[in-house]
C-alpha cells in the first residue's frame, strides 16, 4: 500500500494560540482513519488546512505525491480529497438533485457525461433514492448528512474527509448513517479520514485512530491500543463525562 | 432542471407583439423614442439581473459598462466616423474589458469590495470624461453620431429585438447548469469550493457576460441619442437599473426587463405632474420594495400563471 496523504511538521497559529502542533501522520490507500480528541483539540483546524480551507503556518502536505499546500480548496477537491462539513452547508432553494448536480459540474466530475442520472445514482447511494425534487429546507438532519455525503461523492475522490458526521443525530440515524459510511469504505474503495468525538461509533468503525489534545498529536495506533494509552484517557477518557456536552 | 414552460413562451411573445405594435397605433414619433429607451433599459436591467441577481454579488457600478459601451460608440462614429455597426460589437469588448479591470482584483475577495470597485470605476470614469474634455467633449460630450438605422420606428424594432433574444439567451443560461453553479454562489462560496468548483472564474465570467450586454444596451443608446455625455456614467444610471431589478423580482431576467419598460413608461407619463413627479415616482416604488420585497412583475406572473404549469 501507499501513502495517499502525508501530513509533515502542520502548524497552525492564531495570533499567541498554537491550534494545530507540528502535526505529522500519514494515510495509505484504503484506510479508515479517526481524528479523535476533545473539543478545540484542533481536529477541525487541522481538516481545513487539509482541504484548502486555511494556510498552515508551517509545516507540507503531500497528496497522491503532489504538494498541495497553498491550493485553494476547489483545486484539492479536484486533485480528489473531498470533505464534509460539521454544520451541513446545503444550498437552500435548490432541490436535493440541484444540491447534488453542483459538485457533478466540477472538473473532476467531467467524466460524467450525464450529470442529472450521475446527480440522482448518488442520491440513490446514500439511501435518498426517489427524492430528487424534494426541496432541501425539509430535510431533517440526517439526511441533510446524507447529502453533504453525496456532493462530496460527486467530486470522484480518493480520500473523503467526514467532519463529526454523527453529530446532532439520534441513535438509529446513527447506527444508519454508519453503516452508510462503512459501506462506502467497503464497496468504493475510499480512503476515509473522520472525525469524531462519539467514543462507541468512532472505535467500531475506524482501523486506526490519530489522538489530539491541545493542538497536539498524542498517539497514533489501532483502536484496542488508543483505549488503552495512558495519554489519551488523561486527555480523553478521563473527562468522559464532561466530553458528552453537545457538539 | 427547471426547463421553460409554454406558458412563459406565450406570455413573452404576447408581450414582444404588443411592444412592436404599440407605436403604430400612436400619432408621432414620440412613443417610438420612449419605447426605444425601454428597450434599452431592458437591456441593462436584465443583464444586471444575470450576475448580480443569480450571484449576489451586487454591481453597484453597470453605468460603467452602459458608459464605456456608449462611449465606444461616440468615438468611433463622431471622431473616428466608422461604421454605425462597428459600434455594437466593439462597445460589447471595451464593456467586457471593463469589466475584466474591475472583476478580477475584486471578485476573488469576498465581502464588499466588488459593490464598491465597481462603484468608485464608473465615478472615475465620469471624471475622467471632464479632465480630458479635449477628447472626451468634457460636459456636453461627444455629438453627431450616425443613426444605425434612420427610421426610428425600425431602430425601435431593431432594439426590441435585441432586447428579446438578450432575455432569451441570459434566460436560458440562467436555467442552464451553468446558472445553478451561479444561484449555489450565491447559497455558499465555501461549499462551492468543497464541491470543486472554481468560484472566482464563474463569478468573472458572468460579470463578463453581464457587461457585454450592458455595452452593446450602451452602444444602441448612444446610436439613439446620437450623444454621449459623461452622466450615463453616473451613480444615479446604476441606481435605478437596480431598482428596476428589484421592481422586477430578482433572478429572474424576465421580470427585470418587464419592470424596465413599466418603470420607464411610468417616469415619461409623470412628466405632465411636473415638480411632483420625482414624488410619485419614489413613493410609488417605495410602497412596492415596502410591501413585496420578492418584487413586483416575477411573482405577480407566476402566480398569475401557476394553474397553467
Amino acid at each position: 500500500m501507499t501513502d495517499l496523504l502525508e501530513v509533515n511538521g502542520v502548524t497552525k497559529r492564531f495570533g499567541g494560540l498554537t491550534a494545530v502542533k507540528n502535526a505529522s501522520f500519514t494515510l495509505k490507500k484504503g484506510e479508515f482513519t479517526g481524528i479523535l480528541g476533545p473539543n478545540g483539540a484542533g481536529k477541525t483546524t487541522l481538516f481545513n488546512i487539509l482541504t484548502g480551507f486555511m494556510q498552515p503556518t508551517s509545516g507540507t502536505i503531500h497528496f497522491n505525491g503532489d504538494l498541495v499546500r497553498e491550493l485553494a480548496p476547489y483545486k484539492v477537491v479536484n486533485r480528489g480529497m473531498a470533505r464534509t462539513f460539521q454544520l451541513t452547508r446545503p444550498f437552500v432553494g435548490m432541490n436535493l438533485l440541484e444540491n447534488v448536480l453542483v459538485a457533478c459540474m466540477s472538473p473532476r466530475a467531467s467524466q460524467d457525461k450525464d450529470k442529472e442520472a450521475r446527480a440522482s445514482y448518488l442520491l440513490a447511494q446514500v439511501g435518498l433514492g426517489g427524492r430528487d425534487r424534494e426541496p432541501v429546507e425539509t430535510l431533517p438532519y440526517g439526511d441533510l448528512r446524507r447529502l453533504e455525503i453525496a456532493r462530496a461523492l460527486a467530486t470522484r475522490p480518493d480520500l473523503l474527509l467526514l467532519d463529526e458526521p454523527f453529530a446532532g443525530l439520534g441513535s438509529s440515524e446513527i447506527e444508519q448513517l454508519a453503516q452508510l459510511i462503512r459501506r462506502l469504505h467497503r464497496e468504493e474503495n475510499l480512503t476515509i479520514l473522520l472525525i469524531e468525538h462519539k467514543l462507541r461509533e468512532f472505535m467500531a468503525l475506524v482501523s486506526r485512530v490519530i489522538a489530539m489534545n491541545f493542538g497536539e498529536i498524542i498517539a497514533i495506533g489501532p483502536p484496542e491500543e488508543i483505549v488503552k494509552n495512558e495519554k489519551v484517557i488523561e486527555a480523553y477518557i478521563g473527562k468522559t463525562e464532561d466530553a458528552h456536552a453537545p457538539a | 432542471m427547471k426547463r421553460i414552460s409554454p406558458i412563459d413562451i406565450a406570455g413573452g411573445i404576447i408581450v414582444v407583439a404588443i411592444l412592436a405594435l404599440a407605436p403604430m397605433f400612436a400619432a408621432s414619433n414620440y412613443l417610438t423614442g420612449v419605447l426605444t429607451v425601454c428597450a434599452i433599459y431592458g437591456i441593462w436591467a436584465s443583464s444586471w439581473d444575470f450576475m448580480s441577481g443569480l450571484t449576489g454579488r451586487e454591481n453597484f457600478g453597470h453605468s460603467l459598462f452602459i458608459g464605456t459601451g456608449a462611449y465606444t460608440a461616440g468615438f468611433l462614429s463622431s471622431i473616428w466616423s466608422a461604421s454605425p455597426w462597428i459600434s455594437l460589437p466593439l462597445g460589447v469588448v471595451i464593456a467586457i474589458a471593463f469589466s475584466l479591470l474591475v472583476g478580477f482584483p475584486t471578485l476573488r475577495l469576498r465581502g464588499p469590495y466588488f459593490a464598491l470597485a465597481m462603484l468608485s470605476a464608473s465615478a472615475i470614469l465620469q471624471r475622467l470624461c471632464l479632465i480630458f474634455w479635449e477628447y472626451t467633449g468634457g460636459e456636453e460630450g461627444l455629438y453627431g453620431l450616425d443613426p444605425l438605422i434612420k427610421n426610428p420606428l425600425h431602430y425601435y424594432w431593431f432594439v426590441l429585438a435585441i432586447l428579446a433574444v438578450t432575455v432569451i439567451a441570459l434566460t436560458l443560461l440562467a436555467q442552464s447548469h451553468w446558472g445553478l453553479l451561479l444561484r449555489a454562489i450565491r447559497g455558499d462560496e465555501a461549499t462551492c469550493q468543497a464541491a470543486g468548483i472554481n468560484v472566482t472564474f464563474y463569478k468573472i465570467v458572468s460579470l463578463m457576460i453581464s457587461a457585454g450586454f450592458a455595452g452593446l444596451g450602451g452602444a444602441l443608446y448612444a446610436h439613439y441619442q446620437l450623444q454621449v455625455s459623461p452622466p450615463l456614467f453616473s451613480v444615479v444610471v446604476s441606481i435605478t437599473v437596480i431598482i428596476m431589478v428589484y421592481v422586477g423580482g430578482i433572478g429572474s431576467i424576465y421580470g427585470a426587463a418587464v419592470a424596465a419598460i413599466l418603470l420607464t413608461l411610468l417616469t415619461e407619463m409623470l412628466r405632465g405632474f411636473g415638480e411632483y413627479r420625482l414624488w410619485i415616482y419614489t413613493l410609488t416604488l417605495m410602497l412596492i420594495l415596502f410591501f413585496l420585497p420578492n418584487g413586483l412583475i416575477a411573482p405577480l406572473w407566476r402566480r398569475m400563471t401557476e394553474r397553467f404549469r
